[in-house]
């Protein structure tokens, strides 16, 4: 059951290992600007090809790279309605507090749940294994989170149903 | 240790660029300054800065015969800066640039100075008596995307040039009244701008091109992990692609005929050699890196979102990650080398790198005994 994580996990980091090779870039559409060009997509020459990797239907993860910057969007798992709902919540939640994250997005891709940015500026502050250690750690953690959050929403309900019928007896 | 001596000047060096002496060191920390540093009784203290510039300082090289600095810059400007008395006093450069500078070099007389940018151009730059200035000539609508790094041949009058549309391209670049046309020599493509060779050997984009001492190889690297060298730059060049299944490289520097020297997001310089057929492969690593594992333990996602917030991830001591510790000089992407070579040497046994970390590292080859052959 842990394996086919762990492999999922190298994967993806040694697919960021190679893929985070940014580096200064000013833009070459509009002069003293420096975007993200992974965002932008007016150069395709800046582009790299993207690639998804997916563990199966449910759960991929797709890395988008440029020159200077770097896209992250991953699809969790989600098996019935309440994961669904939970996940939702609980990515938005974090989404929302992207600036606290720096490499977080504020919107996920369309067609994932959720998405990091990873531009040149956070290579130079940031050191690259801790970035890629980061984003491997919060995809292994995101699943032991829903599960929990699952699990204590069910003992809650249990426990809530059971104190209210206890009227009816 | 072939690493002699170790600096740490800034959080982050863009580039750097040696006096001719080798006394004072010229770097732009990632903001749109350039700090010159002396090394006084063994310390290095802050001279002089070069304010000038709105943005980043994206090149500087210094002139060994002529001790001028020039700089160019993401804000489409460039100066040359000559040292009067104490003070660097800045010249104007017009570049006639509509996006920003990316590169600069010194041609081998300093009569010129060749600037790659942004805009799909490259402007070689010349000095006006007359106005006191830098005139410069364009060399446009030959590259397709933007220029990365330049480099002169040692004849002061062919530039090669890298784009990140991964070809590289060699022009002439005389200029009548700055140049001594060479009655000897028979090329006819002596107009200025006259493209004399286009490669396109990588198929994505092209970094840190160098000529080799005698002017006979040419060698760039790829993003796509690969290093290019190519011999009888003319008509009929032929080429060498290297493959080393590390991370790309982002420039290169001729230590001798024989020997090349990448740099790169490794972190480590990386030794590449040719046999005496004139074949090119890779040797090994110059610094001795020591690796170790540490074990893995799942943490509470909540946990780590109250980490953030209480203690930040530039290089926390966590035990709960995996990371392969760097025991090398560099813990972040090198992205210059620059010879340190004494006037008159053919072969340069040092040199020095500077990263996004900040550092810059001095390396001294004679104490490696397996590359001595090479030089």
């Amino acid at each position: 059951m842990a394996n086919p994580l762990r492999l999922y996990l190298t994967c993806i980091r040694n697919t960021l290992e190679a893929a985070m090779c940014l580096q200064n870039f000013p833009c070459q559409e509009v002069e003293r600007h420096n975007k993200p060009e992974v965002e932008l997509k007016t150069s395709p020459e800046l582009l790299l090809n993207p690639v998804t990797i997916c563990r199966n239907e449910a759960e991929k993860c797709l890395i988008e790279t440029s020159i200077n910057s770097l896209r992250i969007s991953l699809k969790v798992k989600q098996a019935d309605e309440l994961e669904n709902i939970l996940t939702k919540k609980f990515l938005r939640f974090l989404s929302m507090r992207a600036e606290a994250f720096q490499v977080l997005r504020r919107k996920p891709v369309q067609g994932y749940d959720i998405s990091f940015l990873i531009t040149n500026y956070h290579c130079e502050e940031m050191q690259k294994q801790k970035l890629i250690d980061f984003i491997v750690q919060f995809m292994e953690d995101i699943d032991k989170e829903i599960s929990e959050l699952k699990l204590s929403v069910n003992t809650r309900g249990r426990l809530v149903a059971t104190e209210f019928l206890k009227q009816f007896v | 240790m072939a690493a002699v001596s170790v600096h740490q000047f800034a959080q982050c060096i863009t580039c750097h660029a040696w006096s001719p002496d080798h006394s004072m060191i010229a770097f732009c920390p990632n903001n749109n300054e350039v700090h010159i540093y002396k090394l006084l009784d063994g310390k290095w203290e802050k001279i002089h800065v070069l304010q000038k510039h709105d943005q980043i300082v994206s090149g500087v090289d210094w002139g060994t015969e002529s001790n001028r600095i020039v700089t160019v810059s993401h804000d489409r400007n460039s100066y040359v800066w000559s040292q009067e008395a104490t003070e660097w006093v800045p010249t104007l450069v017009i570049l006639r640039l509509n996006r920003a500078a990316l590169c600069v070099q010194w041609s081998p007389k300093e009569n010129k100075f060749a600037v790659g940018s942004g805009a799909k151009t490259v402007c070689v730059c010349y000095y006006e008596q007359e106005n006191n200035w830098w005139v410069s000539k364009v060399i446009r609508k030959r590259h397709d995307s933007s220029v990365t790094s330049v480099a002169w041949h040692p004849d002061n009058i062919l530039l090669a040039t890298t784009s990140t549309d991964g070809k590289c391209r060699v022009f002439s670049t005389f200029i009548k009244g700055v140049d001594v046309k060479k009655a000897a020599s028979a090329s006819s493509d002596s107009k200025f701008g006259e493209q004399i060779m286009q490669l396109d050997l990588s198929y994505s984009w092209a970094f840190g091109m160098k000529w080799s001492p005698s002017g006979h190889v040419l060698a760039y690297v790829g993003h796509n992990s690969m290093i290019y060298f190519v011999d009888d730059v003319g008509p009929s060049p032929s080429a060498q692609n290297v493959a080393f299944r590390d991370l790309p490289l982002r420039d290169v520097l001729f230590i001798s005929e024989r020997m090349v020297i990448g740099v790169g997001f490794d972190c480590n310089p990386m030794v590449f050699t040719a046999d005496r057929r004139g074949l090119w492969s890779f040797l090994r690593f110059l610094d001795e890196k020591k690796t170790s594992s540490s074990a893995k333990s799942g943490s509470q996602l909540t946990e780590k979102i109250g980490k953030f917030y209480g203690q930040s991830k530039y290089g926390s001591n966590d035990t709960n990650e995996t990371s392969r510790t760097q025991g090398g000089a560099h813990e972040n992407c090198i992205t210059n080398i620059v010879p340190l070579k004494k006037p008159g040497d053919t072969t340069v046994t040092r040199f020095s790198t500077s990263g996004l970390d900040g550092k810059v590292v001095i390396w001294e080859l004679q104490s490696q005994h397996d590359l001595l052959g090479y030089l």
